[in-house]
This record gives C-alpha cells, sequence and structure tokens, in this order.
C-alpha cells in the first residue's frame, strides 16, 4: 500500500534540496525571550524583526497584572466552548470592550483570527448570495468561502475598478452580495483603497463590506480602528474581521459590526460553537491592551517613524522593497535560493525577519518579510540594516558603489 | 459536466490560445487535455490562467466550479454557461 505521506514526496524532496542542513525557517526556535523585540537563538542573541508584534505589548504591564489575576481567580483554561460553559465574564468584558474600541454594537470573540475568518465567511453569505473577494486574501479567508454556499469570485488585487464591473454583471441577481478584502495585506504590507471600495460598494444594491484588519488594527487611524477609521468610511464597513495575535499581543479573534441581529451568528456558526473558549488570562490582558491601543497614539507614531527608517535604510542600500513605508518591509530576493541564502545569513547575524516563498506570496515573490515593532529602538534597526548590507553584499546583491553613495547622501 | 454536450467552437479555439501561453509541457492542446495531469498545472498556475480567463471573456468564474473543470472542454462548457447566464 501507499503511504500515507507519499502525496507530498516531491514536496519534502524540494524542500530538502532547497534547504539542506542547518538552520532554516522550520526549525527555528527562541530558547529565551528576552523582551518584545529580542531572543536567543541557537544560543545567538538575536533582534526579532519578524513577529506581527507591531505596538510590542507582549509584556505590557498592566496586561501581564490582568492575566496574572485572571489565572488565579479563573485558572488556567475555560474547557468548554462559548455556547457551553465557556462564556466567562471576561468574554462578556471583552465583548463590550471591543464594541467600545470600534464604536460598534455588536462583537463575537473567536478562539483565532483563523477561526473568525472560517466562522463568519462559511456561514454569513446563503446559496443565493455571492462573496467577492481580493486575489490577496489570506489563507484563511480562503479556507472560509470554501465552506460557504455562496458563490465565490475573486477581484483583482487593490483594484476597485475591477471589482465594480464584477458587481455590474451580478446587478440584476437577487441574492446579497459581501466584499471581503484586508487593511493591510501581511506579505507586502500594501494597503487597501477602502475610499474607492466604499465608494463601489455604495453604488449597488444589497452589497456589504467585510475588512480583515488583521495588520491594521492598532496601526492605522487616530484610534487604532484600522484603514477604514484612516480613510473615513467606518459606515460602509459593516463587519470587520480581526485577531489578538499581533498589535492586541496575545492570541485569539474577533468580529464586529453594526447590523442588526447580529447575534444569529453566535447560533450557527460552527468555528465559534465548537471550539473551546479562550483562557481567562488572554482574555484580561486582550481587554486591557485594547485600552492602552485606543490611546495609543504615541505607539503609533513610533511604528511610523521605525517604518520610515527601516524602508529607507534598506532601500538605500539597493534593494528592492515589495510595497510603500509601511509596518511590513518586504525585501524582494531574486529567486528562492537566494531568499534562503539571505535569510540564513542573516539569521546567523542575529537578525531574524521571515521567509516567505511562493506559493504564499504574491507575483511569486522570494521574501525577506521584516514588520516593525514600536519598541525597536533607532539603534536595534540601524544594526538591523548593517547586517542586511553585510549579508546582501556577501550574496552579490548589491554593489558597494551604489552603497557608498547611499552612505554620503 | 454534462459529457455529451459540447462547447461552442469559439470557446475553445480562445481557450487553446490562452492555455498555449500556460503550456509548460509541450503537450498538444486537445478539448480532453486535463490540467492537471497533463499540463502540471499546480494551484496557483491555476489561479493565474483562470485571471486571463477572465479578462479575455470578461466574465467571473466562480471558484466553486474549479472542483469540477479537469478538461480544457469542462472549462470551455462553463464558459459558454457563464455567457449565456449573463445573457450574452
Ligand atoms: C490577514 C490575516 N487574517 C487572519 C489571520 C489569522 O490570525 P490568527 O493568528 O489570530 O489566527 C492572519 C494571521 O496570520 C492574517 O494575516
Amino acid at each position: 500500500m501507499a503511504n500515507l505521506f507519499d502525496r507530498w514526496a516531491p514536496l519534502m524532496a524540494q524542500r530538502d534540496a532547497l534547504f539542506g542542513d542547518g538552520i532554516n525557517p522550520f526549525n527555528v526556535v527562541m530558547d529565551e525571550v528576552l523582551s518584545q523585540t529580542e531572543a536567543t537563538i541557537g544560543g545567538r542573541h538575536t533582534i526579532l524583526v519578524g513577529t506581527n508584534n507591531y505596538l510590542g505589548l507582549t509584556f505590557q504591564p498592566e496586561a501581564l497584572k490582568a492575566a496574572h489575576d485572571a489565572l488565579d481567580a479563573c485558572g488556567t483554561g475555560t474547557t468548554g466552548s462559548r455556547m457551553a460553559n465557556g462564556t466567562y465574564y471576561g468574554h462578556k468584558d471583552l465583548e463590550t470592550a471591543l464594541c467600545d474600541f470600534f464604536q460598534k454594537k455588536h462583537a463575537m470573540v473567536f478562539s483565532t483570527g483563523f477561526l473568525a475568518n472560517m466562522g463568519i465567511l462559511s456561514t454569513l453569505m446563503g446559496p443565493e448570495d455571492f462573496i467577492l473577494m481580493d486575489a490577496d486574501c489570506h489563507a484563511s479567508i480562503y479556507d472560509g468561502v470554501r465552506g460557504s454556499s455562496a458563490q465565490v469570485i475573486r477581484f483583482k488585487h487593490n483594484d476597485p475598478a475591477d471589482l465594480d464591473k464584477r458587481l455590474a454583471r451580478l446587478a440584476d441577481k437577487p441574492g446579497n452580495k459581501l466584499i471581503v478584502v484586508e487593511g493591510i495585506y501581511s506579505m507586502l504590507g500594501d494597503k487597501a483603497p477602502m475610499a474607492e471600495f466604499a465608494a463601489v460598494k455604495r453604488k449597488y444594491e444589497n452589497v456589504y463590506l467585510l475588512s480583515d484588519e488583521a495588520h491594521s488594527m492598532g496601526v492605522c487611524g487616530r484610534y487604532g480602528r484600522g484603514v477604514p477609521e484612516e480613510a473615513g468610511v467606518e459606515d460602509d464597513v459593516d463587519f470587520i474581521v480581526g485577531t489578538f495575535s499581533k498589535s492586541v499581543g496575545t492570541v485569539g479573534g474577533f468580529c464586529v459590526s453594526n447590523l442588526d441581529n447580529f447575534d444569529t451568528l453566535r447560533l450557527v456558526t460552527r468555528a465559534y460553537i465548537f471550539t473551546a473558549s479562550l483562557p481567562p488570562s488572554v482574555v484580561a490582558s486582550a481587554t486591557v491592551n485594547l485600552e492602552i491601543i485606543k490611546n495609543g497614539g504615541v505607539l503609533r507614531k513610533r511604528i511610523e517613524r521605525n517604518s520610515e527608517q527601516l524602508h529607507s535604510g534598506l532601500a538605500a542600500l539597493g534593494l528592492k522593497i515589495a510595497s510603500d513605508v509601511s509596518p511590513v518591509v518586504a525585501v524582494v530576493a531574486p529567486d528562492p535560493v537566494t531568499a534562503i541564502a539571505f535569510w540564513r545569513g542573516l539569521i546567523e547575524a542575529g537578525v531574524y525577519v521571515n521567509l516567505a516563498l511562493p506559493p504564499a506570496t504574491p507575483f511569486g515573490y522570494c521574501l525577506l518579510r521584516a514588520s516593525i515593532c514600536a519598541a525597536h529602538t533607532e539603534e536595534q534597526l540601524d544594526r538591523v540594516i548593517g547586517i542586511f548590507a553585510d549579508v546582501a553584499t556577501k550574496l552579490g546583491l548589491i554593489d558597494t558603489d551604489t552603497q557608498k553613495v547611499a552612505a554620503r547622501a | 459536466m454534462n459529457a455529451s454536450a459540447e462547447p461552442s467552437p469559439d470557446t475553445l479555439a480562445t481557450l487553446v490560445k490562452i492555455l498555449a501561453g500556460f503550456n509548460k509541457t509541450g503537450t498538444e492542446l486537445k478539448p480532453e487535455t486535463r490540467f492537471t495531469e497533463d499540463l502540471n498545472f499546480d494551484s496557483l498556475v491555476v489561479m493565474e490562467f483562470v485571471a486571463v480567463v477572465e479578462d479575455d471573456f470578461d466574465i467571473s468564474v466562480p471558484l466553486n466550479i474549479l472542483p469540477d473543470v479537469a478538461t480544457v472542454k469542462d472549462l470551455a462548457l462553463a464558459i459558454d454557461k457563464i455567457l449565456k447566464d449573463d445573457g450574452r
């Protein structure tokens, strides 16, 4: 009989050929977490520039205290789903805090952002309906819509005109339509033209808009409500899905909305009903950090400053960066072998970034993906840029003359 | 897919023309050519190819139908149906 895993034999062979022996992204272990921005990996002191910990709140003292208190008061876990024994006062308080944070009437907390997308997208639209999703959406959105009975149509990434064309073709179909976009896209850090999408939405009847603010919550908007706030179109965005695993600094997912009867979803969403709820300590730290994020103007300024420093520093070396200034700084490498050598050179010099290869990336890009933390210091980022320069020069990716010119400029 | 129905020759011809740009195996392109087995399409190539088809025919191809599309003929029939539903 065939081995169960033979199906993936070509993939495994490809992985072995690409990575060989030694450190690779699949065997990185943080032996010691020193702070939001530093850890020990393989005995080496390492600056972390690939954590999605945008606001650096993983060690926020008030959140730590709230988590400790909740742990002592309620124990290590709820041992039940939200619908059964898993809803504690903390979960209700967190939903109230989310309503307050996003200024929406309703909020539903899930166990992860992945499950929030799976749950909402597989449930919301029915057999007569249509989902129109941006082609670059996250895996959890793809997996969510696959479970939906609606027809699923992709439109070109960040292209309101393409969306418009596709909605026009559906204009005389009676079903509801749901547009699905993300605020900031995780791989390249590019931002959705949310005001333009909202304008397209307004042209048609029975159209709803959902935005996944995983990478923009806490980062964009005066009060951190993400790209809809920044673009001034919050009333047009009917559903915001998000995660606590990035700027909120813990784990969990949510969906907020102003639509009446939103709570119906609690009775019909399988990814909400059939999985255990978040532990009380996690819930408590998320609740506290929402307040910090709302008043986090100073942190957002730090992110902006740091993004600018890393982006311009790496661009000045002559490296290709996949998007404009953003908290995600993705350096494009010419091919997988070079990307892996680059990544390895960085980690062996004490810099951790994400290695992202196709098919997980748009345009078949091979990426060294850095993400900014508000807690990065200017000195840390200077060091990171210096190490990028060393490794890129060794790989022949930048010529030293350009670099000298850049240094003088 | 309805095995007995035949796709429109125009649809088939356009599809074959688009496919030529994606045909890395040198396989002869016939109605019964299979995307995965004969042309080695992976999920990423399928997505790129579908996007070009959508542009060329000016249609939306729902993701839901893709699991039922194995051959060039299957896709041609699906496109004919979408064009008909769109009243074209
Ligand atoms: C756009 C997007 N949505 C959802 C998720 C899932 O979030 P979580 O880590 O909470 O499952 C992620 C993170 O990987 C993401 O990048």
